[in-house]
């Protein structure tokens, strides 16, 4: 059965705060908004306890922070969909074509806005144990850890969030970094404080083992040269992110990086096709920026709509 | 009856809900951080305490968010 065809002013593609922020700001331009998501609506702050950075609203969950600004998006016109994944797009055409799974989109302006995803712990084994002792999710895998051993993996302030909230239930908490900690020292303080925590830097993870499931890890002392095995119940993977850009990564330029080459005005080498948020080249990635890319993204989307045979796209 | 098996701030089981939701799908939440009765359910349906697991007949379960297995589960 051949999809049904629609037509959108402005397609957001990825819901985290730089895609939310831009359907506000395009919704209250009068532009026809959607806003596509296949993974979590609110992106890497989905997990997020407590943010303390956002100015205004000190230690707010990530939850609430994304939803709040989804609803503000919506009472505005824009629509959110997180249930219908992007098969194609084709961001040169005019009007340009985003297809899901179930429709054809026809879009006049495209923001990018998939920001970052998780970096997958590079071990061989690891795929196998994932879900049994390997994890990605601590909010939604971490009851299973009562009482037990974890190690979060990472050394930023998702990889120390995470350790927190697992120290609260597991009996040892280890926190293996392979050099040092880059998360604020606020965090770390506050991670430091719980008796059950032992950080370990200058540690890498070597090899993971376990009958079906995990029950022990080796790791690899840098500055001893030594390999051990230590029991193990479970790992949480925070090594960072990489860009999210496997839909559209032979149509626009990226930097050596992976990142959508696009400057302030986030627009990318394509007209009509801008890039917003964490995705972007930039040197700040932070919540506050990606709301200021979502802004800038959606006034240019707009001023892109409104240019000479534009309108009706 | 379906059931949802979760926690609060579980950003996947969130969206488990809401898919049901959209589908116009009635569950039943069954919080395991609040409900005794219902982290002991889970863990005999799943053998384990991650979620969300979301079941139909409480025997056969989805454990995560995957719409196609959900579906499967749905139209059995």
């Amino acid at each position: 059965m051949e999809k049904e065809r629609k037509r959108r002013d402005v397609i957001v593609i990825g819901a985290g705060m730089a895609g939310l922020t831009a359907a506000l700001y395009a919704g209250r331009s009068g532009l026809s908004v959607l806003v596509l998501e296949s993974e979590l609506v609110g992106g890497q702050i989905a997990n997020a306890a407590g943010i303390e950075n956002y100015p205004g609203l000190p230690g707010i969950g990530g939850g609430e922070l994304i939803a709040a600004v989804q609803a503000q998006a919506e009472k505005f016109g824009a629509a959110v969909d997180e249930f219908d994944s992007i098969v194609r797009v084709e961001l040169s055409a005019q009007p340009k074509i985003v297809e899901t799974e179930s429709a054809v989109y026809e879009a006049g302006a495209v923001i990018l806005a998939t920001g970052m995803k998780r970096r997958k712990l590079a071990l061989p084994e690891a795929a196998r144990y994932e879900g049994r002792g390997v994890h990605y999710c601590e909010l939604c895998d971490g009851q299973a850890y009562a009482g037990k051993t974890v190690a979060v993996i990472g050394g930023g302030n998702a990889a120390v969030d995470a350790a927190e909230y697992l120290s609260k239930l597991a009996a040892k908490l280890y926190l293996i970094q392979r050099s040092e900690l880059r998360a604020d020292a606020a965090s770390v303080e506050r991670l430091r404080a719980h008796g059950n925590v032992e950080i370990l830097l200058q540690t890498e993870p070597r090899a993971l083992s376990g009958d079906g499931k995990l029950s022990a890890m080796t790791l690899f002392d840098k500055e001893a040269g030594a390999e051990k095995e230590i029991p193990m119940d479970g790992v949480f993977v925070n090594i960072g992110v990489e860009p999210n850009t496997a839909l559209f990564a032979d149509q626009v330029h990226l930097d050596k990086a992976g990142n959508v080459v696009a400057g302030e005005d986030c627009k990318t080498n394509l007209p009509g096709v801008f890039a917003a948020g964490d995705v972007r080249t930039k040197e700040v990635r932070q919540l506050t920026t990606a709301a200021a890319d979502g802004t800038a993204a959606a006034l240019g989307a707009a001023k892109y709509l409104r240019s000479p045979g534009k309108q009706n796209f | 009856m379906v059931k949802v098996y979760s926690m609060t701030s579980c950003p996947w089981c969130v969206k488990a809900k809401k898919y049901l939701e959209s589908k116009g799908v009635a569950y039943q939440d069954c919080n395991i951080e609040e409900d005794e009765a219902a982290r002991v359910a889970c863990q005999k349906l799943s053998g384990d305490l991650m979620v969300p697991v979301i079941t139909a007949n409480d025997v056969d379960y989805v454990l995560g968010f995957d719409k196609a297995k959900i579906d499967a589960l749905l139209s059995a």
